[in-house]
């Protein structure tokens, strides 16, 4: 009895700190997403309002922006990512020192904080003493003088381009992963029969990386709809909010705003949204892993 | 050398007296009491810090300063007041924030008109932050104006002086810029904190405007308001006068344009000067930079956005009467003309009128704080209600929206701007 009860006694205190630490504050938080709490006005949560913050969402048009924004930035985010990333596990699959070296060095941009990644993009496409604007146009005079993070449109690309050059290290590591469980036959056997490279590549290794890549994307998409310090950093939702994402707009609602209870709405959309990715997501690895067993 | 140390020793006894001339409430009342004080890290604060040993004897009060930077201060204070512990006996506090940290703050109006505080000496446009329906909750200690920064060189160049209007700066950065490689004038278009509100607010007030009339509701998107906004998204579309990367630009992007030299003109708040001349971070040197008070709209009075840091007392305080006498010897002209003349130091924030005007405050930082006196003068400043942070981001999206040329239609910018405040306020 006390062997049988003993493993649970030890998982106690591991159990109470993620009660403090997690359950306790989104519980809190989902009951504050159904109250009105006016942090200027009240120092705890006032009356309940129903679904009036989630109603509120669905009309403010800023929430909707934000929604847009995520989901344009994301897609892009998610899709270059993974595309650089196989590409590049592709390249360095093959060992030998100049291969080694590279994996090395390949790891530093994902070891910069997000916050330093957007301080010096922002430095670097700075249109006077930016090196990045500078180099541009010095390399094709028709990019020269333009204010890079002043148009929409490039601003959120930027933004997507840090994240990828931030992200794409790590993901191509999981790609190495992936690929180096891969029977080298199966590609053996292909060659000899004359099957060209990019055949063997989307034929054999890429149906045999689709669990390795889904987990890839899940872990991507919930990390770009987080996306949060570089656009404080970076652009600050600007120019006007083409890239205001709906971490940062949450962020704004309950830290600059102090408006808590629709803060904690927005928060719990956005818990929803990563809840039904990642479920779709699971769901689709599952399905595969039935298709291969069977 | 005698003499010359003699000099020194009188000055130094006048400047000690003028320091000393508060008086404390008699008798020691509050002797043995604790005040502990939550500040933003400034090296203001830390002269008057450093001077408390005459204000310790002669109350019996100890006094503890805790210092937060800048950027975590807003979040310091909201815990401070949500906590409701009276951890703290006297907090400073931005003027855009009093309203929505108005729970920290408790009324001090008859503490302080028993110790015959000289509230006159306020500019008015100081004041009104410490100001909460209708009653006194802090007293202003630091305070900036805006002034014009401009390189003397360049203007020499091209052959023009100082603009006194905002219609003169055009024609003053154009004739700079067809006789140099530098742009007209750097402004901050970008989003950050309102920080693009700060010029084009004077720009409002110069045409008539105002962000709200009488009832409260939004009046920015008027013909004033319009066309103040046109003017000042103009400089940078339309005149082109302004550095083209500073649709994104905030304040320390325009700051950091004018010390490398790329740009002739900077409004910009005063206490940004010494970093100008700084050769550790700047290109120029003091003969380089002069300034002016900020330019108006032609006919109009000569005005300046203020930005206003007042100290108060918690409403979770025990010692709301020691914290209050120690608000009374913060707030003395003479501390802070101490501070102003101190040759060891390089403070040039002043909110009593008495030291904006004096002559020897005016001597030693070349007549800076006679132009900000002009200013202030006719300064109102404005009013931040608790949702000026949600009003002041609606505000900023539309500025920066328009001189990223997202869209390019001002009026319906604004009117759309208005709505979205209307419906929160």
């Amino acid at each position: 009895m006390r062997e049988r009860l003993l493993p649970h006694f030890l998982l106690v205190p591991a159990f109470l700190i993620v009660l403090a630490t997690t359950i306790y504050p989104l519980a809190y938080s989902l009951v504050t997403s159904f109250r009105e709490w006016d942090l200027t006005k009240q120092r705890r949560p006032g009356d309940f309002v129903g679904l009036g913050n989630y109603l509120e969402a669905a009309t403010e048009s800023a929430f909707l922006n934000s929604l847009w924004v995520t989901t344009v930035f994301v897609v892009s985010s998610v899709v270059l990512t993974l595309v650089f990333a196989f590409s590049m596990a592709l390249l360095l699959r093959r060992t030998g020192r100049l291969h080694t070296f590279t994996r090395i060095i390949l790891i530093l941009p994902f070891a910069m904080s997000p916050a330093l990644i957007g301080v010096s993009y922002r430095f670097m496409f700075n249109p006077e003493f930016g090196v990045l604007a500078k180099g541009l146009g010095q390399l094709f005079p028709v990019l020269e003088g333009i204010p890079w993070l002043a148009d929409p449109d490039l601003a959120m690309g930027i933004l997507v381009a840090t994240d990828v050059w931030h992200w794409t290290p790590y993901m191509t590591f999981m790609c190495l992963g992936g690929l180096a469980s891969i029977p080298k036959e199966t590609e053996e056997a292909a060659r000899v029969d004359g099957a060209s490279n990019l055949r063997i590549i989307f034929e054999i290794v890429l149906p045999q990386m689709k669990g390795v890549l889904l987990v890839t994307a899940v872990l991507k998409t919930i990390f770009a709809l987080k996306m949060f310090d570089q656009v404080v950093t970076l652009t600050g939702g600007g120019p006007g909010i083409s890239t205001e994402t709906l971490a940062f707009f949450i962020f704004n609602v309950g830290f600059k705003w102090f408006d808590m209870g629709y803060a904690s709405a927005l928060a719990w959309i956005l818990t929803l949204i990563m809840m039904a990715i990642s479920a779709w997501y699971v769901r689709m690895l599952l399905s595969e892993r039935k298709v291969v067993a069977a | 050398m005698k003499s010359i140390k003699k000099s020194i020793v009188l000055a130094t006894a006048v400047l000690a007296a003028n320091a000393m001339a508060w008086d404390a409430t008699p008798g020691k009342p509050y002797d043995g009491a604790t005040v502990k004080v939550l500040s933003v890290k400034s090296s203001q604060f830390e002269a008057h810090e450093a001077r408390l040993a005459s204000f310790e004897q002669q109350t019996g009060i100890k006094v503890v300063y805790d210092y937060v930077p800048f950027p975590n201060m807003k979040e310091a204070l909201t815990t401070e007041m949500v906590a409701g512990t009276g951890d703290y006996d006297v907090v400073s506090v931005m003027d855009q924030w009093v309203p929505s940290l108005q729970m920290l703050l408790q009324p001090i109006t008859d503490e302080v008109a028993e110790r015959n505080v000289d509230l006159s000496d306020f500019p008015k446009a100081h004041l009104r932050h410490g100001q909460l329906n209708g009653e006194l909750v802090g007293l202003p200690v630091r305070g900036h104006v805006q002034l014009l920064f401009y390189r003397t060189d360049l203007l020499k160049n091209a052959g023009v002086t100082a603009p006194r209007t905002w219609e003169e700066v055009v024609s003053v950065a154009n004739a700079v810029q067809n006789s140099s490689d530098s742009a007209g004038i750097a402004l901050p278009y970008g989003k950050l904190n309102g920080q693009n509100l700060m010029v084009w607010m004077n720009l409002l007030w110069g045409k008539g405007g105002d962000l709200f009339n009488a009832e409260g509701k939004p009046a920015f998107n008027s013909d004033a308001g319009v066309a103040a906004t046109d003017m000042y998204v103009g400089f940078l579309r339309d005149k082109k006068i302004a550095p083209a990367g500073s649709a994104v630009f905030v304040e320390q992007d325009a700051v950091n344009s004018f010390k490398q030299g790329n740009s002739a003109m900077l409004p910009v708040w005063w206490w940004v000067r010494s970093q100008l001349t700084d050769p550790s971070q700047s290109t120029l040197n003091a003969e380089q930079v002069g300034f002016t008070a900020l330019p108006s709209v032609a006919g109009a009075d000569r005005t300046t956005f203020t930005n206003t840091w007042i100290f108060g007392v918690t409403d979770g305080s025990d010692q709301k009467d020691a914290a209050a006498e120690f608000l009374s010897w913060l707030t003395d002209p003479a501390l802070e003309r101490d501070v102003l003349l101190d040759p060891a130091l390089s403070e040039v924030v002043s909110v009593h009128m008495s030291n904006l005007r004096d002559s020897e405050v005016n001597q030693r930082w070349g007549g800076m704080h006679q132009a900000a006196a002009e200013a202030l003068a006719t300064a109102e400043g404005m009013e931040f209600g608790s949702n000026w942070p949600r009003v002041a981001e609606i505000l900023e999206t539309a500025i920066s929206t328009l001189a990223s040329g997202e869209d390019t239609n001002t009026r319906s910018v604004l009117d759309k701007a208005a709505a979205e405040i209307a419906s929160i306020r």
